[in-house]
């Protein structure tokens, strides 16, 4: 009986210190999501105004243009190249911070995230410098003798910012599930006639995929809705899927195929989440 | 004839810490040998420096006469049974068993006979498909057994392999593993900090303190005729007398009295030495008693204690206190504290150790 009451107080309590969260979530990300889902499935007037009383999939018809597919597939490759190079180059960087003493361990994970203490923007503008003409790279390559070099405004340019914005998303799920593999197991693997790169294929790879693929998805979401990044060190040469849906927002003022474009990123990377974590997936 | 295994001055230093002291070792094909130390003794880093997981920072290592002291693991004829097993957790036990064999490339028909015929050794059979966190710690011992000699390695290692399972599990493996030694004939070392284990399995024992080794023999040697007192102590009980060697088989104990030991040559005549007394070697009698030509001492009884098959007395003397152990049965005399009593023993029931 006291047990029985005991237990609602507790129950309630834990309610009352998830309501503001929840109530945060709610007001401020459910329901402008709900907002956008119903935009997406209304019409632009000639005018440029959205018309909610006309309901139709006339939106989502037109992400299957060849423009609107273009920007898809651009951002989609631009996403897939930062993806993997930030795996290539976090993955030795993971396993040399998981192996160190614990305080050089702390010492390398807060270096990883010293950027980020940084206004995103400013850290844009400083590629910009750097990239530029004239900036430190071209004097260096200049200076070796390769001529002068302008990366600004390349899709190269692009690639870097974006690597290097979302880098430490990848090396933190790596790092974690690195560091929760068992050494023993590497050891196994050598002891039973692996080479190094066998024993890495067959036994930590594997086991660390959870990790592999969590920073994957952390590193590919953002890539591929990136927006400043694009237009700051691009130069908005290309349209990526981040500037087209500002620009169906703001410049073209078509609020439906901004919408359901915006919803169908998400729901594709949904998903893919959602697939993740059935397959048996951890740790994201 | 080589040895499986020869360590010659090995030793093995991590910063500056030595974890293994110029160790010198010879093990015999088809032997199955225990290194036996308490925890941090280097017992475990000489089994890893026999699998190539540790590379020595000094000496020479063979395996069937071969060096082979600076190959990685998996240039070495060696496997490993890791304590807690380390099987892959994300293989079935068939893909486990099969791994050593993948490696080495051998043809896949030759590959499933030799993973059944492994499985069944250590009679998983029928479980070639579970993952290991499905299996109970036994049956994860067995596989983990199976794993290794798939491969048939000239010699296989065992890192505390009994250590993680129950009492009742681990005696029933400790005979599985015995048997399972002698079918394949294979060279076993095992690393293990459990005495009766060591005695139990192994046909010879080396025990280590210190990253040395100090005594390398079959397990009645090291029991009957420890060198060292930390053999003495570490395996089995012992009672020490202090005292000098005077000559090569009589000691002068610390009381005056001389004693005839057997001849010692690990220890040179002046040096101190002690004279290990196992508890059940001695002999408790009323006073006077003794047979004659026997090493006696005279003492009283200070406390008793009835362990069901036995009772254990502990006798002062006025330099020291005797722990003696006699059968408990209805023909031999019970003796309560505060009696006057002798003890005796005969001259080879004792070992001469150094301190």
């Amino acid at each position: 009986m006291a047990e029985a009451k005991r237990e609602r107080t507790e129950r309630r309590r834990g309610f009352l210190l998830a309501l503001p969260s929840f109530a945060y979530m709610v007001l401020f990300f459910a329901i402008p999501l709900i907002i956008v889902l119903v935009y997406s499935f209304a019409t632009r007037t000639s005018t440029g105004s959205t018309s909610l009383s006309d309901w139709n999939f006339d939106a989502y018809r037109k992400l299957g243009e060849p423009i609107v597919r273009n920007v898809v597939v651009r951002s989609v490759i631009l996403a897939l190249v930062t993806t993997v190079i930030c795996l290539v180059v976090a993955y030795p960087f993971a396993w040399f911070c998981a192996h160190q003493r614990q305080t050089v361990r702390n010492v390398l994970l807060v270096a990883v995230m010293i950027p980020f203490w940084t206004n995103f923007l400013v850290r844009n503008y400083a590629w910009r410098i750097l990239l530029s003409e004239g900036g430190p790279i071209s004097s260096f390559t200049e200076a070796i003798g390769l001529g002068e070099t302008d990366i600004l405004f390349t899709k190269l340019a692009v690639v870097i910012g974006l690597v290097y914005a979302y880098l430490p998303f990848m090396i933190l799920p790596l790092y974690a599930s690195i560091d929760r593999l068992d050494r023993r197991l590497v050891e196994a693997g050598r002891d039973l006639y692996g080479s190094g790169p066998q024993t890495f294929r067959r036994v930590v790879l594997p086991l660390t995929m959870p990790g592999i693929i969590a920073g994957s998805i952390l590193v590919f979401v953002p890539s591929m809705g990136a927006y400043v990044t694009p237009e700051l060190l691009g130069g908005g040469k290309e349209t990526l899927l981040g500037s087209y849906i500002v620009t169906q927002f703001l410049t073209a003022r078509n609020w439906p195929v901004g919408a359901s474009l915006s919803f169908v990123l998400m729901a594709v990377m949904l998903v893919s989440t959602v697939v993740y974590f059935r397959s048996g997936g951890k740790n994201l | 004839m080589s040895a499986a295994v020869s360590l010659r001055g090995i030793s093995k230093l991590f910063d500056d810490v030595t974890a293994v002291d110029n160790v010198d070792l010879d093990i015999a094909d088809g032997e199955f040998f225990a290194l036996l130390g308490p925890s941090g003794c280097g017992k475990t880093t000489t089994l890893r420096m026999i699998a190539g997981l540790e590379l020595p920072s000094a000496g020479s290592l063979q395996i069937f006469g071969e060096e082979v002291g600076s190959l990685p693991p998996n240039k070495r004829p060696v496997n490993t049974v890791f304590q807690n097993y380390a099987l892959f957790p994300h293989m079935s036990v068939a893909d486990n068993v099969a791994f050593g064999l993948r490696m080495r490339k051998v043809p896949k028909s030759e590959i499933s006979t030799r993973v059944q015929e492994a499985i069944s050794l250590v009679r998983m059979s029928g479980m070639e498909g579970r993952r290991p966190n499905q299996l109970s710690g036994g049956q994860q011992q067995r596989v983990a057994l199976a794993r290794a000699l798939v491969n048939r390695p000239k010699v296989l290692l065992l890192d505390e392999p009994l250590a993680a399972l129950d009492l009742k599990l681990r005696q029933e493996m400790q005979f599985e593993l015995k048997q399972l030694q002698r079918e394949v004939g294979i060279t076993f070392v095992f690393v293990t900090h459990d005495q009766e284990e060591a005695l139990a399995l192994s046909d010879r024992i080396g025990v280590m303190n210190d990253g040395r080794l100090l005594q390398v023999g079959t397990p009645e040697e090291m029991y009957d005729a420890p060198v060292d007192r930390f053999v003495a102590d570490f395996i089995g009980r012992s009672n020490f007398l202090k005292g000098t060697l005077e000559s090569p088989d009589v000691v002068c104990l610390t009381n005056g009295q001389r004693i005839n030991v057997p001849a010692v040559d690990a220890v040179t005549v002046g040096d101190e030495v002690q004279v290990s007394l196992r508890p059940e070697r001695v002999m408790i009698c009323d006073v006077d008693t003794a047979p004659d030509g026997v090493a006696r001492l005279s003492g009283i009884v200070d406390s008793e204690t009835f362990l069901g098959n036995s009772v254990v007395y502990r006798v002062t003397l006025d330099w020291m206190t005797i722990e003696v152990e006699t059968d408990h049965r209805p023909d031999l005399e019970r003796h309560h504290s505060g009696d006057r009593v002798d003890l005796w023993w005969r001259d080879d029931a004792v070992a001469v150790v150094k301190p």
